[in-house]
């Protein structure tokens, strides 16, 4: 029983085997097919008739539209086309008030470090200031004290 | 078999792609710029500097918080790193004349400022940190060549800088064949539609092996609920705003401005080595939108070092995996 298993042919390996020959003949061929001059100009050639038809077509039914005083494809289109382009101008607005305010963030940053460096320059006016008036008072009492001194003696 | 194709099946038919919820981690709105909003994901304790992430334009943000478990923002949230991130939203008709000028210098400009002012006043952060993700980190990288002191440091994840390397992708995105004038005037911005079956069609027998890997994996709960989280997400492509991807495709696959030079953003010449942040490049090994090599470009052109490293992964499939918040908090705590 074994023994007629083993000599029994596999049909399943053997599909898979003639697929894949098939498969690749096939590619070759298409390989071949879709790579030649010929083929790929006669598909060029179908792909510019069939957008002319489509191109006509769509005219026609714009014509069509018009003689009966109703909006056609094209209308629709211009009129969309017009939001696009005005989407565009808020956008460009957009990018200019961005950029206007990083200027305003910068210019502010410069502001702020101009004020601080200001300030600590007061500080540092007020400071010396301060040491020199010391130095005045200090300066004042001086003669003061040897007049005082002098008439004890 | 039976039973495989029973559980199978079942999976569909319940819808499990509708009923997907992908993004669910709290964040509250900081900045609106349009349609673009700038969302923060807050940890409960803050212990690194804020980072700010410019996801791509083509997809929706949800990618870095795909679900519990797999989600980039969480795993950064738990280490203690707010996450600003930029989410460019979903342009519409009348979006068709946003140009790169727009959404470089103005959206993502605009959007890096007010998360560095709230990061000051919030977190008492002086500068942040910025990961880009595939376009949304070309565009940061643009940005951060003209204001380099919007970020401290760069991590760029699968994002492309040399386009010509870019494999099939830069092949199908030549002035040859791809019709970018045509394309951008008859439908005003670059469809969703469109750029989800150009992403299909650079590995066309990849949706077949998206299936087979369900069928194969179909009795793992855990797996088909990352699956259909990876569905939802890869359904719900975004509109790129008509001028933008007119420049965006003429600079970067047509001219591969970022490497030859000569690009000229509001008048004033795009020049990466310019660069002042130090940047780590991350590139998945088996990406085949951005391939390692179109993304390790930056070495040659960054102002400031630039440390290169490969994670395992595809794409997209980076972003779910281990490898990617593992190193993006390596590198925080650097």
């Amino acid at each position: 029983m074994a023994e007629s298993q083993e000599n029994f042919p596999d049909f399943t390996k053997m599909s898979n085997d003639f697929y894949k020959q098939w498969e690749q003949s096939m590619t070759q061929w298409w390989d071949q097919v879709i790579d030649s001059p010929a083929f790929l100009d006669a598909m060029g050639k179908n792909a510019a008739g069939y957008a002319k038809a489509r191109g006509s077509w769509q005219k026609s039914m714009d014509d069509m539209a018009e003689k009966m005083h109703v909006p056609g494809k094209g209308d629709l289109v211009r009129l969309a086309r017009i939001c696009t382009m005005l989407e565009e101008r808020l956008l460009r607005q957009e990018d200019h008030i961005l950029l206007l305010q990083d200027r305003l963030e910068t210019l502010e940053k410069e502001a702020l470090q101009g004020r601080i460096e200001a300030a600590e320059a007061r500080l540092e006016l007020r400071d010396r200031l301060q040491k020199m008036e010391d130095l005045l008072v200090k300066l004042a009492d001086a003669p003061a004290d040897a007049r005082r001194r002098k008439s004890a003696e | 078999m039976l039973q495989r194709a029973e559980n199978y099946s079942r999976f569909l038919v319940s819808d499990p792609v509708a009923k997907a919820k992908i993004g669910q981690s709290p964040n509250r709105i900081i900045h609106h710029d349009r349609k673009a909003v700038v969302r923060l994901f807050a940890p409960a304790e803050v212990k690194h500097q804020p980072v700010f992430v410019s996801m791509p334009l083509i997809n929706t943000w949800t990618i870095f918080d795909l679900l519990p478990g797999r989600s980039v923002v969480e795993s950064l949230n738990k280490a203690g790193v707010p996450v600003y991130l930029l989410d460019w939203g979903r342009p519409g008709p009348e979006d068709s004349q946003i140009n790169l000028e727009l959404l470089i210098d103005g959206t993502l400009r605009r959007s890096m400022d007010r998360t560095r002012r709230d990061a000051k006043t919030r977190y008492g952060a002086d500068q942040v940190d910025a990961i880009g993700y595939c376009v949304g980190g070309t565009y940061l990288t643009i940005l951060l060549a003209r204001y380099p002191d919007l970020a401290r440091r760069l991590a760029l994840l699968a994002t492309p800088i040399d386009f010509h390397a870019s494999g099939r992708l830069s092949l199908w995105a030549n002035p040859e064949t791809f019709p970018l004038d045509e394309v951008i005037d008859g439908h005003g911005n670059f469809p969703a539609e469109m750029m989800k079956q150009s992403f299909a069609w650079l590995r066309p027998m990849g949706q077949l092996a998206k299936w087979k890997s369900l069928w194969d994996k179909s009795e793992n709960a855990d797996f088909r609920t990352l699956w259909a989280a990876m569905e939802a997400w890869n359904n719900d492509n975004t509109d790129f705003a008509g001028a933008a991807y007119r420049e965006y495709v003429r600079r970067c696959y047509f001219d591969n401005a970022l490497m030859a030079g000569g690009w000229k953003l509001g008048g004033e010449t795009v020049d990466l080595s310019k660069g002042k942040a130090p940047a780590l490049v991350l590139a998945a090994a088996d990406d085949h939108i951005v391939p390692p090599v179109a993304a390790f470009a930056l070495k040659d052109r960054w102002g400031a070092p630039v440390v290169a490293r490969t994670l395992r992964g595809g794409h997209v499939g980076v972003c779910v995996g281990k490898e990617l918040p593992a190193a993006l908090l390596e590198w925080i705590r650097a």
